[in-house]
């Protein structure tokens, strides 16, 4: 097997996002995945996006990410969710046929210059001492390949040791059908790594023709599908029905008399499972007061019977799984063709990692995905195409791109998990994010693109439709300024709320796309409220530009409390802003901190 | 979380939060010269630097709030380095809360402790060993960081804040879970709990009352000199004034009737009023200057009823007041005794007025005053927010969330910091979510 500059491990979300991000600039990248039919897999339910997590889609895009062309090219039904709840928190979200996406990702992957695929698994990893700093220089795999590389990306999602449970079944298997990758971790734990466990779940998949349809409610999406790319204004598809369900007290009986049988309860499952995302027995015993709960019926794609219980995820056996599914109105002669099931599996502690996704235990080893503790395919491909991007920034000797949690919910993920780590399964969300209102799904190409560009991974095109944009977004500001009103300009005008810049009817503006008119509507209503949100974000600016050097001997510091010089030396902050972030360090201590890291680059 | 910062306008009091003749506030950070232009009569731009400028410091409404020397420090100058304009105004404290309000409405933000010597550090206007220096950034970690802050509320009032907190998290959380969730997972509107918000409102309104010390040092106690004519009341005035130096004014009463000045007694800002006599008069005017005194008495923090030899104290006591006998020099009595003319037992009687005023209280000396004067100001943050709040009620649910993070995060300084993780925590008790 010949040697390769970068080896990334998996072929899911975030392998996919790595695997694209270092081949399309120009560096000869082997993915190595367990299954070449199981590349771009939606393990779970077949959606992307959703509130925060569309922002997160759509910033891997603006970055020079696949997913928004992915999910555009499969997507089935599309929607923006929270319409009503205020522009800025608005996100979309697609059901996707997961067929087409996975196709599609393959494809893709197989398309791409100097990216080579090979089906294999990694078993162990080749590092390498040199002056006290340890660094990989290539894997083992388990027919016993030793391949080379300069800059290794793992991304096991729940593969590395994973383990399923179905009632009192369990086997070591990372998909239902699909085997684990077993060897890796304990070698992980062996170099040095910390690793936990953690678990999730998936409900049960149901067959379409044996539901009655007259008892489910239909849920149907928006009348036009956008894309979430920003590379194209259009997308012409069919849109599919899901529809909606109830549990019942039925439902609720079964479930509590056989909670003994589930792992969950029974005290097999060790690994801490996601409070946002709960089992459905979970949500009966944690809210005994509530009659029914809402369940989801969601086609798994076009070309299936397949259909996905969404809000019924459970690892109870399966006679009781077919017992208390068959209590729901429209389920009642449901043939299930998958059943639901539990998932335990390693991760490797996110605080082991720089904010470039690069490990401290190992160097140019770089982690992403739901092996750094996080869930959702929004969430692992976020941290894919930045670890492949630093990875590529390595090989090309050039400093990690780090966003900022005023910058993206890409950055506020990476910065949560490296600063605070992780107990549960992360997931994003809205309210993670401080400075949500200037992250909007829709402006995420002029967050990003720019910077996409300057690493070299989004394309000159991309650059130019930005730029474009950005054009007419200060042309349809000017001709807001230029129109006048009562004596006011229409630009004024439009900041009050009961104003709309449809109904203003500015002269010119019809030239200019909804996209264009909706977005400026929104930069200017909220222009008032992000000045609010600027000068905190400014503060925080300033912190994050004062880098810790990496070898910054914490203990040479007086004055710092002891607890701090703690926190600080495990965490080993890549900034004076990160290191305020830290849990329970005191603005005192970074006080100190800063003067100390001013003094030494003065020095 | 809160930090030190630079570049960014602050401000700060650099003598002590107490009555003097003058005081001396201090700004600094990018186009601090042209942020106090804004609230100056007078020119500070273009100056050469160290230029002191004679000028009256304005509210938003241009009227005047204190005539004040301005010296201009250009960039690379003064003491942090940076931009700045140092303000010497009187030292009397309304001036000094009113002259920081202005700032505030110009820009400035109070700086946190230490923050101007870190400052002064990073510019590089200080060498990183100079000893004093370091020890203020380290003396000032004993006192900074909220958990700090937090030991500082006593109990009941500690307790209170905190259920006010919990209140605004559990609003809080229940707007998020609209933001997190899509209206199919959270299919109801979110309906602004006025009620709730009003409540929260009254409560910490209520600790802003009952927090006495702020109060008392940021307005001063009020303190009135009573009694029947002749019981030596003016002599006691003058006394006590001669005694206790700091003396920022002695204004004389807008009617005949009554003088009031402002002094310090153990520490505490008093603003002290000279009554008239009280008697049955048949003079109109006088007749008045009674009626006053009367009304003074009755909003006084402390009347401190002066009896003449010969006088015993009446039977009915008022609740605020203590009784102190005048003229030991002629006639040695019972109970608080003193003499103006020998000046003996004017120290009893200083004690006498500063123990009532501190009664039910914390004592004096444990409190920093510009600490109370910062938790009066957030708790005054924390319930301008919750206004604004109600006010934008008709606002969309991401717009509405941002007015009661604010109010959480003053709070927060005052009880203890509360993170995203916190309000996720009750979201997810509070709500059954996710599919």
């Amino acid at each position: 097997m010949r040697d390769y500059e970068a080896i990334v491990i998996g072929g899911g979300h975030a392998g996919i996002e790595a695997a694209l991000a270092l081949s399309r600039e120009g560096f000869d990248t082997l993915m190595i995945t367990q299954s070449l039919d199981a590349i771009g897999r939606m393990s779970c339910n077949p959606a992307i996006g959703g509130l925060a997590k569309g922002n997160l889609v759509r910033e891997i895009d603006a970055l020079g990410g696949e997913m928004g062309h992915l999910i555009d090219a499969s997507m089935i039904q599309y929607r923006i969710l929270n319409r009503s709840r205020g522009p800025a928190v608005q996100a979309p979200r697609a059901q996707a046929d997961k067929f087409s996406y996975s196709r599609l990702a393959k494809e893709t992957c197989e398309k791409q210059e100097k990216l080579n695929l090979f089906m294999d698994t990694v078993v162990d990893f080749i590092i390498e001492e040199k002056d006290g700093v340890r660094r990989i220089v290539g894997v083992v795999t388990e027919r016993g390949w030793k391949i080379s590389a300069k800059v290794v990306v793992l991304t096991t999602g729940t593969f590395m040791e994973g383990r399923i449970f179905i009632g009192e079944y369990d086997a070591p298997s990372g998909r239902l059908g699909e085997g684990a990758a077993l060897g890796l971790g304990k070698k992980l734990r062996e170099y040095g790594f910390h690793v936990g466990r953690m678990k999730t779940g998936t409900p049960a998949r149901v067959r379409k023709s044996s539901l009655d349809f007259d008892e489910l409610e239909v849920q149907d999406g928006d009348e036009e599908m956008l894309p979430f790319s920003f590379d194209y204004e259009k997308i012409d598809r069919p849109s599919q029905n899901c529809w909606i369900t109830f549990t019942n007290e039925e439902t609720h009986k079964i479930i509590r008399e056989n909670m003994h049988r589930s792992p969950l309860y029974g005290g097999k499952i060790i690994g801490k499972g996601p409070r946002y995302c709960p089992s459905i027995e979970d949500k009966v015993m944690r809210f005994p007061e509530r009659e029914r709960h809402q369940i989801f019926v969601e086609p798994e794609g076009v070309g299936t019977e397949e259909m996905y219980l969404n809000g019924l995820s459970s690892s109870l056996p399966e006679e009781v799984q077919h017992q208390f599914i068959r209590t729901l109105p429209g389920l009642r002669h449901c043939e299930i063709m998958r059943p639901a099931y539990a998932v335990e599996y390693d991760y490797l502690d996110p605080l082991d990692l720089l904010p470039s996704l690069e490990s401290k235990v190992v160097s140019n080893l770089f982690v992403a995905g739901q092996t750094n503790g996080t869930s959702g395919y929004e969430e692992a491909a976020a941290q894919g195409i930045i670890a492949g991007i630093n990875a590529a920034q390595r090989l090309k000797n050039e400093k990690p791109v780090v966003l900022g949690r005023t910058d993206a919910y890409i950055g506020v993920l990476i910065d949560d998990l490296v600063t605070k780590g992780t107990k549960e399964p992360y997931r994003m969300f809205t309210s993670r994010a401080e400075y949500r209102l200037s992250l909007r799904h829709d402006n995420a190409d002029m967050r990003l693109t720019p910077i996409g560009y300057k690493a070299g991974l989004a394309t000159k095109e991309k650059m130019e439709r930005l730029e474009d944009k950005i054009e007419k977004i200060e042309a349809v500001k000017d001709l807001l300024k230029a129109t006048k009103r009562d004596g006011k300009n229409c630009y004024q005008l439009l900041t009050q709320p009961e104003n709309d810049i449809h109904t203003l009817s500015v002269p010119g503006l019809d030239e200019y796309s909804e996209q264009i008119l909706s977005e400026v509507q929104l930069d200017v209503k909220y222009s008032g409220y992000l000045k609010r949100q600027d000068n905190e974000a400014e503060r925080v600016k300033r912190q994050e530009a004062m880098i810790i050097p990496e070898n910054f001997d914490y203990d040479k510091v007086d004055g710092i409390s002891a607890e701090s010089r703690e926190k600080f030396k495990a965490i080993r902050p890549h900034s004076i802003g990160q290191a305020g972030r830290i849990s329970g360090v005191r603005v005192s201590d970074i006080a100190i901190l800063s003067v100390a890291i001013k003094g030494r680059n003065n020095g | 979380m809160t930090g030190y910062t630079t570049e960014e306008p602050i401000y700060a009091l650099a003598t002590p939060f107490s009555p003097s003749a003058l005081a001396v506030i201090r700004t600094s950070g990018t186009d601090a010269i042209s942020l106090v232009q804004k609230v100056f009569k007078g020119r500070l731009t273009d100056r050469p630097n160290g230029t002191a400028v004679h000028g009256w410091i304005v509210d938003k409404n241009r009227e005047k709030v204190d005539e004040v020397v301005a010296l201009v420090f250009n960039h690379g100058h003064g003491y942090t380095g940076e931009e700045a304009v140092e303000i010497m105004c009187h030292g009397s404290l309304p001036v000094i809360k009113k002259i920081s309000t202005t700032l505030e409405g110009a820009g400035f933000r109070l700086a946190l402790k230490g923050e101007f010597t870190y400052r002064a550090f990073l510019g590089g206007r200080m060498d990183l060993t100079e000893a004093e220096a370091v020890e203020e950034l380290v003396s000032a970690k004993g006192e900074r960081g909220r958990k700090d802050a937090l030991s500082r509320l006593s109990g009941s009032i500690k307790n209170e804040a905190d259920k006010a907190k919990d209140e605004i998290i559990n609003i809080l959380a229940s707007l998020e879970v609209q933001l997190d969730y899509g209206e199919d997972d959270i299919p109801e509107e979110w309906i602004f709990p006025i009620e709730r918000v009003d409540a929260i409102i009254n409560r910490l309104e209520k600790i802003r009352g009952t927090y006495a010390s702020s109060r008392l040092y940021s307005q001063g106690a009020k303190v009135v000199l009573a009694g029947s004519t002749n019981a030596g009341k003016s002599s006691l005035f003058n006394a006590l004034l001669k005694e206790n130096r700091a003396i920022v004014s002695s204004v004389a009463g807008t009617t005949r009737d009554y003088i009031e000045t402002e002094c310090e007694m153990n520490g505490i800002p008093v603003r002290l009023f000279d009554t008239a006599g009280l008697r049955s008069s048949g003079d109109e005017i006088e007749k008045e200057g009674i009626l006053r005194s009367k009304e003074l008495m009755d909003e006084a923090d402390l009347v401190v009823y002066v009896l003449a030899p010969g006088e015993v104290e009446p039977k009915e006591k008022m609740e605020n007041a203590i009784y102190i006998h005048s003229k030991s020099d002629i006639a040695p009595g019972e109970g608080i005794t003193f003499s103006s003319i020998t000046g003996e037992g004017l120290d009893k009687v200083v004690d006498a007025i500063t123990t009532f005023l501190s009664r039910d209280k914390r004592s004096v000396s444990d409190v920093p005053v510009i600490e109370s004067e910062r938790q009066e100001r957030k708790l005054g943050e924390t319930i301008d927010a919750l206004k604004d709040a109600e006010k934008a009620r008709d606002c969309s649910v991401d717009i509405i969330a941002l007015y009661f993070q604010s109010a959480l995060s003053a709070l927060s300084e005052l009880t203890g910091e509360t993170t995203s993780d916190d309000i996720l925590e009750v979201l997810f008790s509070s709500f059954c979510l996710g599919k």
